[in-house]
């Protein structure tokens, strides 16, 4: 065990619910700021949202389209890999079971594109169910880019990196694709609560 | 060319990936596979994510990915590096 | 810089633990900590320490901070400034005493250092706040050193009460220093009062065509303005060093 630093305590962490905290996580009131890359900006005009691939047809989205659906507001837990964990977290977005609805498809996988050049890869089960949205409120605001914003993927039961910032493609596949994080030594999966963090867990 | 103010610099890799090279990986210079533009790893941008960015300070691209875990880094490169290789000076 | 040898490379690779041996008060939210640090190997001014902190929950903490000391002195100090809501500046400049522990690993960093040996041309040195600490390692070196390399440092202070080192920054033969305060002046202060611009480069800056080599630190908002006027006024880029401290000047 490295030396304890005599009076360290990092931020206040109020005691917690013990059973709501992942294994190998410490809980946050912030809400960190994590990206792989600069924010990008993209008018809301050219914004669209699409799935494609192993699809009968593919489809697409608007901005205004996505917002004219029924969208849900949840309170969530979200874990960060690098061992944060934030409660009840509030948003408002539409589910990818109302996404999906009417989509025919045989693939078992989807690959999640977003702005910046950044993918994660899922089972198409951890889409459905009501285990996944597409978010564009946080707080009660509009979601702020350096968030994800104008809409982020939210898929609050896997690792944070799962819910891709800037989302704007997911793209199902026959095969499991390992996406950005996946092919660089995090966990294929990344269930926080089974402590899947890195690419042998 | 990046207007947020959000990111660092490969100087704040150097520490964790002094064991990879015996080089200072900081003066380490990159030729990017995307644009072609040579600079030195210290200049490189390094964005904290899951894991650690560094990008191309010319055009963006993906310099490398690190990972930190007990006992190990996972490092994935790309582009051209040029590494000093070692002299026999104490 | 010559690649090191793969033993002293080692020393720098590990975490080991440090002593605080001293304290100091450099500014009401500033401390400079004079470090004992077994098999230290020597530093090049410029370069920093990575410092882990560890609480009895095993919570850990990482940070990096720069290397104040001239590798002339016979100890090694960091200054280290608190950073507002900052998780880990707190305990070093409120909480840390003499013979306090914590981890540290390195020095590294060999882009962002100088040394008096480094060539005869201009050094023009920018600061951000607490970037002003590399800055004056190499400052400190070059005294140490007695050397006459033609030196500029301009350092941006949000006031008076925040500039680092305030009593120790004088003029010297080739050695000129300008102070900008951006928020609060002296009374009486005829000096710069904002942002650094393209007129106050031009102002204090050696010529852009001297071969000058130049040394960025401080937040990464201050170290992008400032590299992107350098590059307008003609600064080579490749001879621009920065070192981005990142969105606040402290990683927190």
């Amino acid at each position: 065990m490295p030396p304890v630093s005599r009076g360290f305590l990092g931020r206040r962490r109020p005691d917690v619910d013990p059973a709501r905290l992942p294994p190998g996580q410490y809980f946050t009131p912030d809400f960190p700021v994590l990206s792989a890359g600069p924010t990008p900006h993209v008018p809301l005009a050219e914004w669209s949202l699409t799935i494609d691939g192993a699809v009968d047809a593919a489809v697409t989205w608007s901005w205004e389209e996505l917002l004219a659906l029924p969208a849900e507001e949840l309170t969530v837990d979200i874990h960060c890999v690098t061992k944060w964990s934030k409660f009840d977290t509030t948003w408002k977005g539409v589910s990818l079971d109302t996404l999906l609805e009417g989509v025919e498809t045989e693939a078992d996988y989807v690959t999640a594109w977003a702005d910046g050049d950044y993918t994660t890869n899922l089972p198409l089960e951890d889409l459905l169910d009501g285990k996944a949205w597409i978010a564009y409120e946080y707080g009660g605001e509009p979601l702020d880019p350096e968030h994800g914003g104008p809409a982020r993927l939210l898929v609050p039961h896997l690792y944070f990196w799962k819910s891709a910032k800037w989302i704007r493609r997911l793209t199902l596949t026959g095969d499991d694709v390992p996406g950005f994080w996946e092919a660089a030594g995090y966990n294929n999966y990344g269930d926080p609560w089974r402590e899947q963090r890195y690419w042998n867990d | 060319m990046s207007d947020d103010a959000d990111h660092q610099d490969g100087n704040a890799l150097a520490g964790l990936l002094s064991g990879v090279f015996a080089a200072d990986i900081t003066t380490v210079v990159r030729r990017c596979a995307f644009c072609g533009d040579a600079s030195p790893l210290g200049a490189h941008r390094l964005y904290r994510a899951a894991g650690l960015v560094l990008r191309c300070p010319s055009c963006s691209d993906v310099a490398l990915r690190a990972v930190e875990r007990d006992g190990s880094v996972s490092v994935t490169w790309a582009g051209v590096f040029e590494v000093p290789t070692p002299t026999a000076s104490a | 810089m010559p690649p090191l040898s793969s033993e002293r490379a080692a020393r720098r690779v590990l975490w080991r633990e440090a002593v605080v041996r001293d304290v100091v008060v450099e500014t009401p939210r500033a401390r400079t900590l004079a470090l004992d640090v077994p098999d230290w190997p020597g530093h090049r001014a410029g370069q920093h320490l990575d410092v882990r902190l560890t609480a009895e929950d095993g919570y850990q903490a990482e940070r990096s901070y720069s290397i104040a000391s001239a590798p002339e002195l016979d100890r090694v100090e960091l200054t280290i400034e608190l950073v507002d809501d900052g998780e880990v500046s707190p305990y070093f400049v409120e909480v840390v005493e003499p013979g306090d522990v914590f981890e540290v690993r390195g020095p590294v960093g060999g882009h962002f250092t100088w040394s008096a040996d480094s060539g005869p041309e201009p050094l023009l040195l920018i600061a951000g706040g607490s970037g002003l600490v590399p800055l004056m390692a190499m400052v400190r070196h070059r005294a140490a050193r007695a050397s006459t390399v033609p030196t500029t440092l301009l350092v941006s202070a949000r006031s008076p009460e925040d500039l680092l080192y305030a009593d120790e920054l004088v003029d010297a033969p080739a050695l000129s220093i300008a102070r900008t305060y951006t928020r609060t002046q002296p009374p009486g202060w005829t000096g710069f009062a904002r942002r650094v611009n393209h007129d106050m480069l031009r102002a204090v800056a050696p010529a852009p065509d001297s071969g000058a080599r130049v040394f960025v630190c401080g937040p990464t908002p201050f170290v992008e303005l400032v590299t992107g006027l350098l590059v307008d006024l003609g600064f080579p880029p490749r001879t621009i060093h920065a070192e981005r401290f990142g969105p606040t000047g402290g990683t927190s």
